[in-house]
């Protein structure tokens, strides 16, 4: 074990176990944050004094800036191209994680897989000597904690985490709207939620990818939410708001409900690709490193 | 119309009662139980799909209480065992035989209706019964078969086949059915069978043996007793004391029962009510007892109609009366024709009955004879007239040459008798031995069965008796040999009155049965004849050659057959059933050796009629099994890409 590597959680913290560290120790340099106010690419960094690193050559359009013409290279290949920089800056990882009530369903519970991811994605954050911030959201947002950066800052994140109680209800639209204003400067925002929420999600989600947001969407359900196992008539209590909804389980209910809840992740993954974002489905049976992976690949699923 | 079933035990059908308290049950449901979920959002919508897919997912919902219904239902009906009312009939083309003899006309002591009904019931309940694709053709086998209906499917032209049978007072004869329905099944394909129904009681057993199809008697009507008079003769005679005329009916009453019935037996003029004689008599069962009754009959009453009356009337009233005729006298006319001088002997041994009336004439007269008795006995001598009135015929030594259908050959010298026919009834007790002829002429008959007398030379005297009269040839004048000097000469003379007799009172056909065409002998000159039936019917009929056929005597009673020409006349002809056979009403059924035969009843066929309650057990197990496995399953949603297009959650406009 290299002396740079962080010292792994206390084991009090249930969150990240020695196993999943060396995982994703494994897998933080993989890891890509997509704000655009992070990348260089084809413009300057708007913040001065930030230092670049060299991307890779682009053939010479008209109009490009004769500065960045790699002269060197033109002398070997005889074609003009310019030098395209990206900007070494400092980059915040936005855990927002949805604690309300419905999160509080399964084994384990979604809540408890969304903290570990969480704490996953903290932790290839601050390993990377990047900023990290949770925000704790329901209907709204319930807490912002300070952004840590390094290693040093994971204790507390990960205390933070496990401080985390599932209550009242959702409204996910306007929790994202309430980070993107609190946002300084975009980064990755990473939404840990099932999305099981009726509201305006996906106007808000556009408005923060319009800000410059690098939207990460986590969508954590339990095995019986993808395929329930219920039987006979029953009345099914909504966790969060207590409506009631009779249903008799019949195989017609149970693919109308399977229809509804395809179409849910459907509009969620239409919607990263639209917008470049990712989409990862999280069951909470599955291992978490397999998610971890799917997510640094910044696959859509 | 009725129904095709039939309920067996139909309150099992109260059962079904338990359909409120189920309902009650279900309306009283019990709570749901209630679960917690993360969220309800997607449910709610989910639910709004289901409403809007089908109508009928109210229905589906309620799944287990149709199922419990439809169990409880089924058990119901199963409860009350229902029944096809009609036994399948097994064959593609069915031939359906219905017995229409007299015995079928019988009460049945069970139902109180005749065998008649109970077999057409029985055989609508089989056509109920035929397999689709099936045909069935009716028969009605009275003494002769008939195709009421060739094969056809339609069950209202074999109903109304069916409904248009009747029982006729005719001897049947199921054994012509049986053969015309072979014969016609033959010609067609497939699968063949044929239904006899028939109170079993059969005049000939023997046609059921060796049928080519499959046969299936189906007996209907109770074995039940019947007394019934099943011999009658009615002759002329003379009173023994007072040296009158007299009428003598011989009747046979024949008990066929288990016990002895005491009887009365009645004699009366046919619409007269005074009885001219009546006895009372006890016949054992079993047994067959004798009567005579007597009348000293009047002029006028010659030629009446003789009603005979069996009382008191049992299941088959039909066999208890029986019809006659007063017989026209014992005088019996004779008219001899001779082209010459007649021969004495004869024309001696004939007029030595006292009961005979002699009259003589030449040939030349014959033809122009008139008030010629149409039973007189006529002997012609030396001639072979083709027109000659009268009724029996004798035709001594006639002319070479066709005469009668016999050829008349030339004059023999000193023929040997060699045999005659004993059987023949012109020659009973006739003995011809030490009988010689000077000359003959040799006959040629046109079979040897007409052959009566035959020599050495050939044959001397022939039967040549046609339809419409007793006939018989001599060769020979009974002059020219020594006949006339043996005591058969006159045996043979009384022979031919008796006979002359016999067809002067019964007719050229003899005793009348009903079934049988009724012959009757009537003048050579007419040529239709008026017949009216004992219904009242009339019906007109042709007569040819002194002889008047009618083709359906189906029904005892009298038949007056009335003619215009030469001049007005008719004649009454009673007809009778008296069979034994069909008046023995507890008759078993036949010995069914063959193994093509079946024996069964209509209440047989009842109760083989084919009950479905155990299919609708198992319905009913087969819907409580779905419930269980309804309420039981674990149901599991389709994958996704079979169930249909994933149907994005409907959200709110604002947050």
């Amino acid at each position: 074990m290299s002396t740079d590597q962080p010292t792994p959680p206390s084991p009090g913290s249930r969150l990240l176990d020695p196993a999943f560290v060396r995982e994703l120790e494994a897998l933080r340099r993989r890891l890509e944050i997509r704000a655009r106010s992070g990348l260089s690419g084809e413009h300057l960094a708007r913040r001065r004094g930030g230092t670049s690193e060299f991307y890779e050559h682009r053939p010479y359009a008209p109009g490009d800036d004769l500065r960045r013409i790699d002269w060197a290279a033109y002398a070997r290949s005889g074609e003009p191209v310019v030098k395209i920089f990206r900007a070494e800056e400092d980059v915040v990882a936005r855990l927002v994680c949805d604690a309300s009530a419905s999160l509080d369903f399964g084994t384990p519970s979604k809540l408890d897989v969304a903290r570990r991811l969480a704490a996953a994605l903290g932790y290839m954050t601050l390993a990377g000597s990047e900023r990290a911030q949770l925000v704790v959201v329901g209907d709204g947002v319930r807490r912002e904690h300070t952004p840590s950066r390094g290693r040093a800052g994971l204790p507390a994140l990960l205390r933070q985490l496990d401080a985390i109680r599932p209550e009242g209800p959702t409204n996910l639209g306007r929790a994202v709207d309430a980070v993107v204003r609190r946002s300084p400067r975009p980064g990755l925002l990473a939404l840990l939620s099932d999305f099981f929420d009726p509201g305006p999600v996906l106007e808000a989600l556009h408005r923060a990818a319009a800000a410059g947001h690098d939207v990460l969407l986590l969508q954590i359900v339990a095995p019986e939410e993808i395929e329930p196992s219920f039987e006979g008539d029953l009345t099914l209590e909504d966790a969060e708001s207590g409506a009631l909804v009779d249903v008799t389980m019949d195989a017609a209910a149970l693919e109308a409900y399977g229809l509804r809840f395809a179409g849910l992740c459907e509009e969620l993954r239409a919607w990263a690709r639209r917008h470049g974002a990712s989409y990862v489905r999280v069951r909470t049976d599955e291992a978490l490193h397999d998610v971890v992976r799917r997510i640094v690949a910044r696959s859509v699923d | 119309m009725k129904l095709p079933l039939e309920w067996l035990a139909p309150a099992g059908l109260w059962l079904g009662a338990l359909l409120v308290p189920l309902v009650a049950l279900y309306l009283l449901k019990v709570r749901r139980q209630r679960r917690r979920v993360g969220a309800t959002w997607l449910w709610q919508a989910a639910r709004r799909d289901l409403m809007a897919r089908s109508p009928f997912q109210r229905f589906v919902v309620q799944l287990p209480l149709v199922l419990q219904a439809l169990a409880l239902l089924a058990l119901a009906v199963a409860a009350s065992r229902p029944a096809t009312r009609g036994t399948e009939l097994s064959g593609e083309h069915v031939a359906l035989i219905i017995d229409t003899s007299a015995s079928m006309a019988a009460t049945d002591p069970r139902t109180g209706q005749r065998r008649i009904e109970l077999a057409k019931a029985a055989a609508r309940e089989l056509v109920l019964g035929l397999r689709p694709g099936s045909d069935a053709m009716v028969l009605d086998a009275g003494r002769d078969a008939r195709i009421a209906l060739p094969p056809d499917r339609d069950f209202r032209r074999l109903r109304a086949a069916i409904d248009g049978l009747d029982a006729r007072d005719v001897e049947g004869d199921l054994g012509a059915a049986l053969a015309l329905a072979v014969s016609r099944l033959k010609q067609l394909g497939g699968e063949r069978s044929i239904v006899v129904l028939s109170d079993g009681n059969l005049a000939r057993p023997a046609a059921f043996a060796g049928a080519a199809v499959p046969i299936e008697l189906v007996r209907v009507g109770e074995p039940t007793d019947n007394a019934a008079i099943v011999r009658l003769d009615v002759r002329a005679g003379t009173d023994p004391l007072l040296a009158r005329e007299q009428v003598q009916a011989f009747l046979l009453v024949s008990n066929r029962g288990a016990a002895a019935r005491e009887l009365f037996v009645t004699m009366r003029e046919r619409n007269a009510s005074d009885v001219l004689d009546s006895r009372r008599l006890t016949v054992a069962p079993g047994e067959s007892e004798p009567v005579v009754l007597t009348f000293h009959p009047a002029p006028g009453d010659y030629g009446q109609g003789l009603v005979f009356e069996l009382s008191p009337h049992d299941a088959l009233p039909l066999d208890d009366v029986a019809y006659g005729r007063v017989p026209v006298g014992r005088k019996l006319p004779v008219l001899y024709a001779a082209a010459g001088t007649p021969s004495p002997w004869l024309l001696r041994a004939l007029a030595a009955d006292a009961d005979a009336e002699v009259r003589t004439l030449g040939v030349g007269e014959l033809a122009s004879a008139v008030n010629v008795d149409p039973g007189a006995l006529v002997v012609v001598e030396g001639a072979c007239p083709l027109a000659v009135p009268g009724g029996d015929l004798l035709l001594l030594n006639p002319p070479a040459g066709e005469c009668h259908g016999a050829l008349v050959g030339e004059s023999v010298e000193r023929p040997a008798i060699t045999s005659w026919d004993h059987a023949s009834p012109r020659l009973r007790f006739v003995s011809l031995d030490g009988v010689t002829v000077a000359s003959a002429r040799v006959l040629q008959p046109e079979s040897k069965r007409q052959e009566l007398l035959r020599s050495d030379r050939g044959v001397l005297a022939a039967d040549v008796s046609s339809s419409s009269r007793a006939a018989m040839l001599l060769g020979f004048d009974p002059g020219e040999s020594n006949w006339p000097l043996k005591a058969s000469f006159v045996l043979f003379a009384r022979n031919l009155m008796e006979q002359a007799r016999l067809h002067r009172s019964s007719g050229v056909g003899g005793p009348a049965s009903a079934g049988d065409p009724l012959r009757v002998s009537v003048p050579s000159a007419a040529r239709e004849l008026d017949v009216e039936l004992p219904s009242g019917e009339r019906r007109v009929v042709p007569a040819r050659g002194g002889l008047g056929v009618v083709p359906e005597a189906d029904r005892v009673g009298f038949y007056r057959i009335g003619w215009k020409l030469p001049s007005p006349g008719s004649v009454l002809v009673p007809v009778n059933l008296l069979s034994a056979a069909e008046s023995d009403l507890r008759s078993a059924p036949p010995e069914l050796a063959d193994p093509r035969l079946r024996l069964s009843t209509p209440s047989a066929a009842v109760a083989s009629h084919r009950e479905w309650g155990w299919l609708l057990g198992l319905a009913a197990l087969g819907f409580v099994l779905l419930d269980v496995w309804w309420l039981t399953r674990r149901p599991r949603p389709r994958a996704l890409g079979a169930a249909g297009r994933p149907r994005v959650p409907e959200r709110r406009v604002r947050a």
